[in-house]
């Protein structure tokens, strides 16, 4: 537990800085080869949602970014069902293959945690 | 007036006040997070299926496209830069921040 780092997204992103500073903090984490879980509830399952493009909005799409983040050693993503379903949002309108969790699997994730980033 | 949401309807309350505010009839525009809003199959569509029975409401375009939000429910008209230009030349605008 003690070096476990838990990043909790809940945001979405483009209306604020939290998903793109998450998602840098992941990485740099991921580099230090710190053992590391993301977990996306609420709002933050909207991070992970495929087809952004935000080229109006002159920034860069932040969604895309996940699926590369195995290449910096961190490969556990969960995503909690009941925010996917709530948003009308299935596992196949993600970037990526994710774990998908109910309410106890993400208190599981982040109490297994003895760190927890919110983002 | 034109009444404008910028927040996430699952996050913040934003809409649903504005909606018991916004008198009949005063157009709607959902910019920034406020185009959750539209997506169809959301928890929030009920509610904004009651504001399309009351209000004309729009959704701002380049935010849509950032956010990947496609299915949208029926009845939201989608406006870019220069459409949202004419609404707020057009009315009085009220922030709903």
């Amino acid at each position: 537990m003690g070096n476990k780092v838990a990043v909790l997204m809940r945001k979405a992103p483009y209306g604020s800085v939290y998903t793109a500073e998450g998602f840098r903090s992941i990485m740099g984490i991921g580099v230090f080869e710190m053992d590391i879980s993301v977990v996306f509830v609420d709002d933050g399952v909207y991070a992970m949602v495929k087809g952004q493009n935000p080229a109006e909005l002159d920034m860069k799409p932040l969604g895309e970014g996940f699926p590369m983040l195995p290449d910096f050693d961190v490969t556990k993503f969960y995503v909690h069902d009941r925010s996917l379903s709530e948003r009308g949002l299935t596992p196949d309108d993600l970037v990526m293959d994710v774990e998908i969790v109910d309410d106890e699997g993400v208190a599981r994730v982040i109490g297994s945690c003895g760190i927890v980033l919110p983002f | 007036m034109l009444y404008t949401v910028n927040k996430s309807p699952l996050m913040f309350g934003n809409l649903e006040s504005m909606l018991r505010i916004a008198p009949s009839g005063e157009p709607i525009l959902l910019y920034e997070d406020g185009v959750y809003a539209a997506a169809a199959g959301a928890a929030s569509e009920d509610l904004i299926r009651q504001a399309l029975g009351d209000h004309p409401v729009y959704a701002l375009k380049a935010d849509l496209d950032a956010r990947g939000l496609a299915r949208l429910v029926d009845g939201i008209q989608v406006v870019d830069y220069g459409g949202f230009v004419e609404l707020v030349e057009q009315h009085h605008v009220v922030p709903w921040l």
